[in-house]
């Protein structure tokens, strides 16, 4: 894997931390797993036997299906597993002996939830005060929603107006992938945490940090969402046969792929474009002579490119517009972007030590002293019980007892 | 809330990028107490002008998208192709700690901004760059937007679409917005190894890398040969319980049952469609999927008999996890919005609420907005504070190194 400039090997930056993830599904284990990527000692607290509910996404309908648990493998990367009912005493005696240990804690019951089991901030504080306590939430700490659960196709790309806005005109509102909002707010979460433990090192103290699926989405859709609270609305988006600018649009090509045209800069890069694709007519043409003109008959040009782009392959297009400043892309299908040699070189996929799941997604975080853990197999539920427990200072006639109770899964 | 000063406080950044999603990286460090000073060329960042060179913006009298990226910062204009502007700048790297840039790497080495060069300046400073896609490889060169890297190239627009329709629609800067918050993470990391070794480095991420992350399910899902299949409309959903539907009102809601072993009867019950509980056809999550489209034809027709407002309180009731797709004027007036934070006042007359970074913290509060600078507003007392005379700041002036 290639990083970047520079790259040099030192310990990694969160080596030494302990972080206690009681969190489920996504956003939060997500971040979980980031913090393990770079070196943090990440104990994920599930309940007995089925364990987090994320173990069973990969049966979700609107997952890719599989036989392999490939989305346990991203988010349960690099964790240990305790199985534990929050709901016994027992469980509260073990979870308070590994929070006075621990450097961070992740959460995302609802508040209520957190009430129930005497996980709020106010009630772990004063077992840890050094610790950082993140929560995440649907749709915030306050408010008319905050017990709502919320999930990223809700909170983040519904409620938010980014599907509202995904849409061409007439059209039904945009799809969503699975997680796509969750896996953007885990790197808010990692920066809230980091923040926390910046803090830490400056005073001692520990506090509260998190975020919520909401903010993230509203924070994504900043544009619009900026453009709406003066009261400026996006009209909805033409589809690529009637663009409102033909030089920031889709064309069709030859072999059934679709090219993304992106020229921002068209006031600099008009008589470029027209020369690459050999197009003096167009350079001549009055009605595509300025930048106003070429957006007031945008239409006629889209008229004169869609033809265009339609009579040679992705390819040949791809060799005419490298090297010429011009923003182009293709519409990438993953089927290709799991082999992309650029993808190698961002960093963007490792292998893993796991012969069933040999590869996987990285952190978009790059670091020129450090690199991600390599993965291995994510746990089983209750893996780590014995490990986590005796070197929290529990002898094994105490485990023993804490698992005939039930509070040990 | 505060009981101590903002956590990145007296941390002094050079935002010598531009467009979205380094700026916006920028503008996070300076929620959090940094002072940004934000280095342009004569003309600009191009970022100050894109409400009106995108057609994909809202048009507004107010530059709503420049005075979100630069709230807070400090402008300092300086012709970085001219020797004596370069040399003043490393007068100023040698005073900061932190530079973000977005130079593709063939204009780092031109304006000898690689981070070699700099580290000779200041081995302590962290240095952040974010590309399209990558710092090597064949495409690392290549110029990269959102839409392009980080929705195009990464599967997402792909992905994103109803069989057989055309590839997806991104907001505008969604993705950039997105990105900036790892290219924050990634600085953040940086400080920390900072505080513990004494030493700079360099970070940084890439769109192409975020999107990939973004939609890690289904990328991960594809390095063990699975695909996600284009997704049928919402008259014929893969599950009628994870699928949108009209209301009366022409808005639209969002039904995302994960845990329907649990939440059907609820479900039922909210609908009063009680009979359906029982109903052999459905009687299980197998059947269900089985019979999606028949479920989603008969949810839909009772979706379609009360507005939104009703099902949003008999779905409640029941516990039912639900969202509505909302419109962006919805956004503004959302009570919840506010709660969490996203909508917050401004001291910007002409634009008096913006929306907040999304971190939270007990122990601080995000800055307020403050109007984005003019185009070298500050350029004289920025080099003042780096320690340049009154008379090696006119002479800049004069040579036009400096605006």
């Amino acid at each position: 894997m290639t990083t970047g400039p520079m790259t040099t090997e030192e310990p990694l930056p969160l080596a030494g931390l302990l972080v206690l993830d009681i969190s489920s599904f996504i956003a939060a284990p997500a971040a979980a797993a980031a913090l393990a990527d770079f070196g943090a000692d990440v104990i994920k607290i599930e309940p007995p036997v089925d364990g987090d509910p994320h173990r069973n996404s990969f049966r979700n309908a609107s997952y890719p299906q599989s036989d392999h648990n490939f989305p346990w493998q991203l988010d349960g990367r690099l964790k240990r597993s305790l199985a534990l009912d929050l709901k016994t005493d027992g469980a509260r005696t073990i979870l308070e002996r590994l929070l006075k240990r621990a450097d961070v804690m992740i959460v995302n019951f609802p508040p209520p939830a957190r009430e129930r089991l005497k996980l709020r901030w106010e009630d772990i504080e004063p077992l840890n005060p050094r610790l950082i306590y993140c929560s995440l939430t649907g749709y915030g700490e306050t408010g008319p929603d905050r017990d709502r659960p919320g999930f990223d196709i809700t909170a983040y790309f519904g409620r938010s107006g980014i599907l509202d806005a995904a849409r061409y005109e007439g059209g039904p509102p945009g799809v969503s992938l699975p997680a796509q909002g969750d896996r953007a707010t885990a790197m808010t979460l990692v920066a809230a945490i980091l923040m926390g433990l910046r803090r830490r090192d400056q005073t001692g103290k520990g506090g509260w940090v998190g975020t919520s699926l909401y903010a993230n989405g509203v924070w994504a859709n900043g544009t619009s969402a900026a453009g709406a609270l003066i009261g400026a609305k996006l009209p909805p988006r033409q589809g690529p046969e009637t663009p409102r600018n033909a030089l920031t649009n889709l064309y069709r090509t030859k072999d059934d792929r679709w090219l993304q045209l992106l020229m921002v800069r068209d006031d600099r890069l008009w008589e470029k474009f027209c020369a690459t694709v050999q197009r003096a007519d167009l350079l001549a043409d009055p009605r595509f002579a300025s930048r106003p003109e070429r957006r007031q008959h945008s239409l006629a040009l889209a008229a004169e490119l869609v033809p265009m782009f339609a009579s040679r392959p992705y390819e040949e297009w791809e060799r005419l517009f490298a090297g010429t400043g011009i923003p182009f892309g293709v519409i990438g299908r993953l089927a290709d972007v799991i082999d992309d040699a650029q993808a190698e070189h961002a960093g963007i996929f490792a292998d893993t030590t796991n012969p069933e799941i040999p590869r996987t997604v990285n952190t978009p975080i790059r670091l020129g002293f450090a690199q991600p853990r390599t993965a291995g197999p994510p746990p089983t539920v209750g893996q780590h019980n014995d490990e986590v427990l005796r070197e929290a200072g529990f002898s094994d006639s105490e485990i023993d007892a804490l698992k005939k109770s039930g509070a040990l899964g | 809330m505060a009981d101590s000063a903002l956590p990145l406080a007296g941390l002094r950044v050079l935002d010598i990028s531009s467009f979205i999603a380094a700026p916006a990286a920028a503008v996070v460090l300076g929620d959090w107490g940094a002072d940004v000073i934000k280095v342009e060329g004569p003309e600009g960042d191009p970022n100050r002008r894109i409400m009106h060179d995108s057609s994909n913006y809202p048009k507004s009298p107010v530059n709503y998208p420049w005075q979100m990226d630069s709230r807070n910062k400090r402008s300092i204009v300086l012709d970085l192709k001219q020797a004596d502007a370069r040399a003043a700048l490393d007068k100023l790297i040698a005073k900061s700690d932190i530079l973000i840039c977005n130079f593709p790497p063939p204009v780092r080495d031109k304006l000898k901004l690689a981070y070699d060069d700099v580290k000779a300046v200041n081995p302590k400073l962290i240095y952040a760059s974010l590309t399209g896609y990558g710092e090597s490889g064949p495409d690392r060169d290549r110029p990269g937007f959102d839409a392009t890297a980080y929705f195009a190239r990464s599967g997402l627009l792909d992905a994103q679409r109803y069989e057989g329709g055309p590839p997806g629609v991104p907001g505008p800067a969604q993705g950039d917005r997105a990105t900036a918050m790892a290219l924050v993470s990634a600085i953040l990391m940086a400080l920390m190894h900072r505080t513990k070794t004494g030493e700079g480095s360099w970070v940084g991420t890439s769109l192409l890398g975020n999107g990939l992350w973004s939609c890690g399910v289904i990328a991960q899902a594809a390095l063990v040969g699975a695909f996600l299949p284009h997704r049928p409309p919402p008259d014929r959903p893969r599950s009628a319980l994870g699928n949108i539907y009209h209301t009366a009102d022409d808005r639209w809601l969002q039904l995302t049952i994960v845990r329907a072993d649990k939440l059907w009867a609820p479900l039922c019950r909210a609908m009063a469609l009680d009979a359906l509980i029982d109903d052999p056809r459905f009687a299980s999550e197998p059947e269900r999927r089985a019979r999606a489209s028949e479920l989603a034809g008969l949810l839909s027709d009772r979706f379609a008999t009360q507005p939104y407002e009703y099902w949003r309180e008999a779905l409640a009731a029941h516990s039912v996890t639900f969202g509505v797709i909302s419109r962006p004027q919805d956004v503004p007036d959302d009570a919840q919005a506010v709660a969490c934070g996203a909508v917050v006042e401004t001291a910007i007359p002409e634009m008096p609420r913006t929306l907040a970074d999304p971190i939270r913290l007990s122990f601080a509060s995000q800055r307020i907005a403050h109007a984005a600078p003019e185009l070298g507003e500050h350029g004289e007392e920025v080099l003042r504070e780096a320690g340049l005379s009154v008379e090696e700041v006119a002479t800049l002036k004069a040579s036009g190194a400096l605006k």
